[in-house]
């Protein structure tokens, strides 16, 4: 057929080749270099394999301790995934996932499906966090100290009540309110909305911007001027100005830090959660994870990551 | 007396056969496509009703809003846009491509423009967000980067190639005697080309168009990271410098976190469907213009 | 007055063109600088735990095998039915007809689809089988189209000559059609294989995940890839890793570049051979 041809054929059999050679080598190439004794019959965990998803303010905590995890019971594989509060309790109820991490209770649609599917939503509360209103150095640059807010007020800006900021406060800018929101699964989302939106009747404007994540909302606050958002006590940066909240006009505003929401005076604070499908059934990889986080070595891990340990840490 | 037999079922040899039933899943699939699509969908068009679905002005899955009027306008819009900037440029370009390119760099410009084709769209995207946004919000001194102009822009890089190969090969395939007739009678070579040439590829331009529509209302990830995702009618409505959102976009972002079976999901295969329905019509008006369209044409 | 405007209008011509060309140079820079900066043999080795990307590169190409593996004979025996059992006629017309269709439907339709069907009606869950299927439906209309085409342009008197001989039309196939055809039959599967190589859309829900510890052992996991990596450190946690986000895209970007190049190429090749 020509030497051509041959030639064709040898290069499309060599990229099928290339592509089929990883299936072998791969295995080879993996870091998955670990032990090789066999286990006995009730260390069945050892080799197990759980899927954990959900809320990206709890993600950090999750990734950390897995990592940790697998380090110290290195043939275990734990598969950590975000998404989202709203995706942790979507993927549980259908049975995609061993634990979804939560940083909000469980929607009433929710509740219903998982009964409709014969899923129990057991809840371990293993951090509490805080929840941060966020705006850009631009909206504070002429104010002398911190930007004092009351619920009511920060609602009313999230509602489009006030358009400008100039209309909130004397001394702030005479520019447009940038809204920034989280998805609609969003744990982060539901705490906010159920202190600063629902007490007030308020709902959020449909000119805000929805970001997927706590990482993309302080991005977005960051780089956008004239901008408000919200995030998990674990996410501020020297980038965005921090709010300093009260339930009252006549205050105390409470800034959001490690000391007030573990004092419990900052008024914006929730608890973390992992959510199984019922009580996990003891010695299982789930029930071994879960109480890592909950040991004092996890819980150690909790405050690095910038949230309040709710276990002793010693 | 023989027994009639349907043409297609007479083979000689059992690979004829067994080639057809591997040929017709094409048919399968399709048709598979169809029946989950609007089977998942139906559900949501029924709770909602449909035209609260399709014209519902506010669109908040948090609070249970579903009307999808601002993200179908979203699509419309930015796509429209990028048309504008798309057919102009794509249209050109072929010209010079089919009637005035030396050798030389017409070997330059194909491969280049399949390459603009094949780049994967999420390299659009990430070239969108982390580049023309931030441009655009400092040159034209919007509040935010990703508004509907960055996701027309992006959207026209990569449907331009769809309208230049199709309609390149189109103005090539006119009759050489068109021109040389025309040459004879003494018009300039523009001339000829407006008045001779491109009248006679009409059909195949248009239908270029029509499938850079379909493509770039289809579009996906570039357009989730550039859109802006805020499921609002710009006010005014042709304001381009606003962030919008799209059908695509809220597809894409929601389907992660619904619950299977909820009102949600429903909702965002009836998106599903509506784009589907959208996106068959175009592909089936643009059909009749390829069949009008002079011979040789291959999409 | 008419050069001036000839001059003119080519002006403006050249000056799209120009423009096209402007674009690409842009993205190709955008990603090429800063992602050869940021790429190195060791970053491709590293599991993704400690900052590598070697889980989605091979995830990656665990699934476009697999997709190239199903998606190859079935797309070649739709195209040889088509264009030799039965190259005229209403069934033909049919299936090209659903093929130009699929064709046209969005990837994220693709994705909605695998999931309710792959995923959830056939139970295969989120895994490289479900990410298999749903990617052999996408890229099957480009691989029968480009495979028919090729398989057109082998003359008919090839095919006679053979019957005239005694030739059984399935060995006519097999031993002068296919061979033949081949530089066209491989173009269209490597076009095939670019088009799903930076897919994101379709594989966002149904076999794709953002970590994994291993690589998948069997094709019922879900594995991490590339495209859906990147997806996810650019919208999911934006401002992170960006050498990684370079790295990937310049990896998928090169991977595509090389696929269309090699096509090109062939087909450029063979453009000027076939002057039978």
């Amino acid at each position: 057929m020509g030497k051509a041809g041959i030639l064709t054929v040898a290069i499309v059999t060599f990229i099928i080749g290339l592509f089929s050679g990883s299936f072998a080598l791969a295995p080879l190439l993996s870091a998955n270099r670990g032990s090789t004794y066999a286990y006995s019959e009730d260390s069945l965990w050892r080799t197990d394999s759980i899927r954990v998803v959900g809320s990206t303010t709890v993600l950090p905590i999750a990734n950390a301790c897995a990592l940790r995890f697998t380090e110290l019971y290195n043939t275990t594989n734990i598969i950590i995934e975000g998404g989202g509060s709203g995706r942790g309790y979507s993927e549980l109820i259908g049975g995609l996932c061993d634990i979804a991490d939560a940083s909000r209770e469980p929607k009433q649609s929710e509740l219903e499906n998982a009964k409709q599917n014969g899923v129990t939503l057991i809840l371990h509360e293993i951090a509490i966090d805080g929840i941060a209103i966020i705006v850009h150095p631009s909206v504070t640059q002429n104010l002398n100290g911190p930007l004092n807010l009351t619920l009511e007020e920060i609602g009313k800006i999230f509602a489009g009540v006030y358009s400008k900021w100039s209309e909130v406060r004397e001394g702030l800018p005479d520019k447009e309110i940038v809204v920034f929101v989280r998805e609609h699964g969003s744990g982060t989302r539901a705490t906010f909305e159920e202190f600063c939106m629902e007490p007030f009747g308020l709902k959020v404007k449909t000119g805000a911007s929805e970001v997927p994540s706590n990482p993309a909302m302080r991005q977005s606050v960051e780089q956008t001027p004239y901008s408000i958002g919200y995030v998990g006590l674990g996410f501020l940066s020297g980038n965005v100005e921090a709010v300093h909240v009260a339930e009252q006009s006549s205050g105390p505003f409470y800034a959001p830090t490690y000391e007030n929401v573990k004092d419990g005076v900052y008024p914006l604070s929730r608890y973390l959660y992992m959510v199984t499908d019922g009580i996990p059934e003891s010695g299982s990889l789930t029930d071994r994870f879960i109480d890592f986080v909950k040991s004092p070595e996890g819980q150690r891990i909790v405050e690095q990551c910038g949230y309040i340990a709710i276990y002793p840490k010693e | 007396m023989r027994l009639k037999h349907p043409k297609f079922l007479c083979f000689k040899d059992k690979a004829g056969s067994f080639s057809f039933i591997l040929a017709s899943i094409s048919i399968i699939i399709l048709f598979l496509i169809i029946v989950f699509v609007l089977n998942e969908g139906i559900p949501a068009f029924i709770e909602l009703g449909f035209s609260n679905f399709l014209f519902g002005h506010r669109w908040s899955p948090y609070y249970g809003d579903f009307g999808a009027f601002p993200l179908l306008y979203g699509s419309i819009l930015i796509v429209l846009g990028s048309l504008a900037i798309s057919v102009p440029l794509g249209v050109f370009t072929a010209i010079f491509l089919a009637e005035y390119s030396p050798r030389w760099l017409s070997n330059i410009l194909k491969p280049v423009i399949e390459l603009l084709a094949a780049i994967p769209s999420i390299i659009y995207g990430f070239f969108g967000f982390m580049f023309l946004a931030p441009k655009i919000m400092e040159f034209l001194d919007v509040s935010m980067g990703k508004v509907a102009l960055t996701a027309s822009i992006i959207l026209s890089m990569m449907t331009v190639p769809t309208i230049v190969s199709i309609s390149s090969e189109v103005i090539a395939s006119v009759p050489k005697e068109y021109r040389k007739a025309s040459l004879a009678l003494g018009a300039t070579k523009w001339q000829t080309i407006k008045s001779m040439v491109l009248p006679a590829a009409k059909p195949g331009v248009i239908a270029s168009l029509l499938l850079a529509f379909g493509r770039a209302i289809g579009e996906t990830v570039a357009v989730l990271m550039v859109c802006g995702c805020v499921p609002q009618i710009p006010s005014p409505p042709w304001n381009y410098l606003e962030p919008v959102h799209t059908l695509t976009a809220a597809i894409a972002l929601d389907m992660g976190e619904v619950s299977w079976g909820s009102l949600h999901y429903h909702v965002l295969f009836g998106l599903g469907a509506i784009l589907l329905v959208i996106t068959f019509i175009v592909n089936m008006i643009a059909d009749f213009f390829i069949k009008k369209a002079p011979r040789g044409v291959q999409i | 007055m008419k050069t001036v405007k000839e001059k003119t209008v080519l002006f403006l011509l050249a000056f799209s063109a120009a423009i096209l060309l402007l674009a690409f140079v842009a993205i190709t820079l955008f990603i090429g600088v800063r992602g050869l900066s940021a790429i190195n043999f060791r970053m491709i080795t590293t599991s993704i735990r400690k900052g590598g990307i070697f889980e989605p590169i091979i995830g990656t190409l665990y699934l476009l095998a697999g997709t190239i593996a199903i998606a190859t004979p079935l797309g070649l025996a739709t195209a040889i039915y088509l264009a030799e059992y039965a190259p005229k006629g209403k069934i033909n017309r049919i299936i090209v007809q659903a093929l130009n269709n699929l064709a046209g439907v969005p990837s994220i339709i693709f994705g909605l689809f695998g999931y309710a069907f792959f995923c959830r009606f056939l139970g295969l869950g989120i895994s490289l089988l479900s990410g298999w299927l749903t990617l052999t439906c996408m890229t099957l209309p480009i691989i029968v189209r480009g495979s028919q085409e090729a398989l057109k342009m082998v003359p008919k008197d090839f095919r006679i000559a053979a019957e005239a001989l005694g030739t059984p039309k399935w060995k006519t196939i097999k031993d002068i059609v296919l061979p033949t055809a081949t530089p066209g039959l491989a173009t269209s599967i490597i076009l095939g294989i670019s088009r799903v190589a930076g897919e994101t859309a379709a594989i966002l829900f149904t076999c794709s995940v953002v970590l994994t510890k291993s690589l998948p052992t069997s094709p019922l996991h879900p594995v991490m890839v590339l495209t859906y990596h990147l997806y996810t450190l650019l919208v999911a946690s934006p401002g992170t890793s960006m050498d990684r986000a370079f790295a990937i895209a310049l990896i998928l970007l090169g991977l595509v570049i090389l696929l269309n190049l090699l096509a090109y190429l062939i087909r450029m090749r063979y453009r000027r051979r076939w002057k039978w």
